[in-house]
């Protein structure tokens, strides 16, 4: 067990247990609306029509740019709509989709890619696989897989996060259970495509199970699997690192700049159906949980699948409901069900609705202080925050907290403080880009009045030149002159010596 | 779902500080009598009156603030630091003055940088030096507290505190050994407060940093002290059981308003109460030091703060 644990953090038992770890299969729907909205990278350009055919698997929308991700149809049918929908947002904003009418048949397309010989693709190829396959981190991040990759080229370490610690969500630990052999054989594709040489697959030490199954399908010894204590924000990047290895990366600096590269276990086993299984991704693990369902399970279901049809399975009251999408942490609260599943869709809470706690005074009692995992002083930062003060709040390390909202859970108030500095971040870049666009303007005007000065000392310039040039022209002349002036004399001397010599 | 940690909320914290007290009181109650509870009822009762007029005043619901417990809180501490035979408009004038200028004035809870209670107390005390230091020798009767407070006729159950005795009679030369042996009451309400304090870190509501702090602070000074004459100074044992000692250390001082609020600046900050607690007990002319050695470091905290940040994750 690795034993390197970071300072803060706090363990939060999961509200609502899965009863059994099996994963339910949801069938493919009769409609699917595919988000092209993209996590990271902006959004996707379709490349079908409404009423194209498409089969399952087939790229149906692209995004350009430093991180091109690809949009798969997840069902076969025909495009009835290409239009703006709401997406699982807090906002409750719309953006464009496209909508898929089944045909009921689910032909796949046929994809040819590595296979078992993996190890006869070059890392390069199976990079362009990946990409192909529209794999993002599959842990809510959504970073597109290819890109950390090919950042990552030259990694020693490859570190698997099978962590799971935000309570509530139980995907990857079913995963692990259900799919030991493909998740371990993704590994190696994964070493093989970054060229670790070293991998660490890191478990909490509260899911045995999924340890052991990983344990028995495990015949490679660069591969290692550690157990760690059970903690919430154990499975943030930099911290999973402190856990493991006891490397601190500096803030504003990646685990890449350090030869580290660390990768979502379901990540993992969309990489196995990519690479060696020829599905792109299509479909992923999603924990339906909360309050007012029943049975608190874990579903595999197609991308675009509405969450209401998911939810339904789980049997929910008839109550009025409160969404949230991700973790009981970290997740966002939606303003209802009409969405679909999309890459980052973990888990859905399906929560009663309660009426919130009333927020009271902070009373300074640092609660917040000793669970912060980047040993911030929050109750400190929430004042600066609360008044807007960004110059103070970045003094006090701003942007080093990652909105894990261990403090919200523990403050005696209910101050949502990460609320506060999440708001305090978003001020902050809006401040620089003004500050920029200042910065600009000022940069623009003072070239603008360099070049009317510029333009007048040249133009004095040319003028002293011409009439230098004119003066001497000029003086020129007035030599020309005085010799013609003399030559005119000299002739009429001449011809007054000629005329004296003819008298 | 629960969003938040089964642990307790601000009123409730409030709460468990005034249960912890409990043990004191009743030490208290035990060697002065009535007046203890006939100060505390009147000072609860004028807190909630101020209170309610400055929060409605300011605009907000009386019930919501009054309901956080932080108003009684101030009083209960208040009251239990003057004499309980003071007359009844001192207890309503110093909780007057802590709610008001204390807290209202500032922001109301959680804005306040002083100590509302020891605020209010050092007004008191400068403002009333004669009422603020007479205390009684004996247990007092329900009849002869209210009488005391109502009409202030106890003129010859008085006397000074047992700190102010003490330094008086080591000034005159007598024996520390004989004086101390009186001090039995002294030593049975720190006890009292003592295992409130002990409560209280058990149920972490309080760090321990500033309690063990504040000891640390009082027994190093007293024993440097010492160290330049023992005669004529209290030794480090009677630092620690006489006065407002404990009342301090885990009630006072540990107010997370107004202390500091990082874990090595809680260590400074109660060090240096102790340390002043001390000095001012000992070169001071007021008989104890624990309002003035809190409110000097209230004025601290902002500073100590900014110097003991901690490092944060992946920052040199």
């Amino acid at each position: 067990m690795a034993n390197y644990s970071f300072k803060g953090g706090i363990h939060i038992p999961n509200p609502y247990p899965v009863e059994k770890p099996k994963i339910r299969q949801v069938p493919p729907p009769e409609q699917a609306v595919l988000l092209l909205q993209q996590r990271v990278g902006g959004e996707a350009k379709p490349c079908v029509k409404v009423g194209d055919k498409v089969l399952t698997g087939q790229i149906i929308a692209q995004t350009s740019g430093k991180f091109p991700t690809n949009v798969h149809a997840s069902i076969s049918g025909v495009i009835s709509a290409i239009e703006k929908r709401p997406i699982p947002h807090p906002s409750g904003i719309n953006a464009m989709c496209i909508v898929i009418d089944s045909d009921g048949k689910d032909e796949w397309i046929k994809i040819k890619s590595c296979n078992q010989e993996f190890l006869n693709c070059t890392p390069d190829e199976i990079i362009k696989q990946i990409r192909e396959a529209g794999i993002v981190g599959m842990g809510g991040a959504g970073f597109p897989t290819h890109a950390k990759i090919s950042n990552a080229k030259g990694a020693h370490t490859l570190i698997i996060n099978a962590t799971e610690c935000e309570p509530g969500i139980m995907c990857d630990d079913s995963l692990m259970q259900e799919y030991p052999r493909e998740i371990i054989r993704g590994v190696e594709v994964l070493m093989h495509g970054c060229g670790a040489k070293k991998v660490i697959i890191a478990i909490e030490d509260d899911k045995n199970e999924a340890f052991n199954s990983l344990l028995l399908y495990n015949f490679n010894d660069r591969i290692s699997i550690e157990k760690i204590p059970t903690k919430y924000t154990s499975g943030a990047e930099k911290l999973l690192i402190k856990s493991l290895l006891d490397i601190k990366i500096p803030s504003g600096e990646y685990a890449s700049d350090h030869g580290i590269l660390c990768q979502n276990v379901g990540t993992v086993k969309a990489i196995y159906d990519a690479v060696i299984d020829n599905k792109p991704l299509v479909s992923r693990i999603v924990t339906v949980t909360g309050s007012a369902v029943k049975h608190p399970r874990n579903y595999e279901a197609r991308l675009g699948t509405s969450f209401a049809s998911v939810v339904k399975q789980s049997e929910p009251n008839n109550q009025q409901h409160h969404i949230r999408m991700g973790g009981m942490m970290m997740g966002v609260d939606i303003p209802s069900s009409d969405y679909s599943i999309c890459k980052i869709t973990n888990c859905i809470f399906v929560n009663d609705v309660e009426p919130k706690l009333p927020v009271q005074e902070c009373i300074r009692c640092s609660s917040c202080t000793p669970v912060c995992p980047a040993n911030l002083l929050p109750q400190q930062l929430y004042w600066h925050a609360k008044s807007e003060n960004i110059e103070k709040a970045l003094d006090y390390n701003l942007t080093d907290c990652i909105e894990c909202g261990c403090c919200n859970y523990v403050c005696p108030s209910n101050i949502p403080l990460s609320e506060y500095f999440a708001f305090a971040k978003a001020l902050d870049r809006k401040l620089k880009r003004e500050q920029q666009r200042v910065e600009r303007s000022r940069e623009r005007f003072e070239f603008k009045e360099f070049r009317i000065e510029r333009n007048k000392k040249e133009r004095a310039e040319m003028m002293a030149a011409k009439k230098k040039a004119l003066k001497e022209k000029m003086a020129n002349e007035q030599s020309q002159k005085d010799k013609v002036a003399a030559a005119m004399e000299r002739v009429n001397k001449n011809k007054k010596g000629q005329q004296d010599a003819d008298a | 779902m629960q969003m938040h940690s089964q642990s307790l909320n601000t009123a409730q914290i409030m709460r468990q500080v005034i249960y912890a007290l409990t043990l004191g009181i009743v030490a208290l109650f035990y060697f002065f009598g009535w007046g203890v509870f006939v100060q505390i009822l009147l000072g609860v009762l004028s807190a909630v009156i101020f209170e309610s007029i400055f929060v409605l005043m300011r605009g907000r619901s009386a019930l919501a603030s009054l309901s956080d417990g932080s108003a009684i809180l101030t009083a209960i501490l208040l009251a239990i630091s003057i004499p309980s035979i003071a007359p009844w408009w001192i207890v309503v004038v110093g909780v007057g003055f802590a709610i008001i200028f204390g807290k209202q004035l500032f922001g109301g809870l959680g804005n306040n940088p002083f100590n509302p209670a020891m605020l209010g107390y050092a007004f008191l005390l400068i403002s009333y030096p004669l009422q603020m230091t007479t205390w009684q020798a004996d247990f007092l009767s329900l009849s002869q507290a209210l009488n005391s407070v109502f009409s202030s006729g106890v003129d010859a159950l008085s006397g000074a505190t047992k700190l102010d005795e003490i330094k008086t009679g080591l000034s005159l030369g007598n024996d520390i050994s004989t004086m101390a042996s009186h001090s039995m009451a002294h030593l049975w309400i720190n006890i009292g407060f003592l295992l409130g304090g002990i409560y209280l870190l058990i149920r972490r509501i309080i760090f321990w940093q500033i309690p063990v702090a504040v000891l640390f602070g009082i027994v190093v000074m007293a024993f440097l002290i010492n160290l330049l004459s023992a005669q004529e100074h209290l030794p480090v044992t009677l630092h620690l059981t006489l006065g407002a000692t404990m009342l301090g250390a885990f009630f006072i001082a540990t107010d997370p308003i107004s202390a500091s609020t990082t874990p090595t600046g809680r260590l400074i900050y109660g060090f240096l109460i102790g340390v002043l607690i001390v000095v001012i007990r000992t070169f001071g002319g007021y008989p104890d030091g624990v309002a003035f050695a809190v409110l000097l470091l209230n004025m601290m905290v902002p500073l100590i703060d900014y110097y003991t940040q901690p490092k944060v994750f992946g920052r040199q």
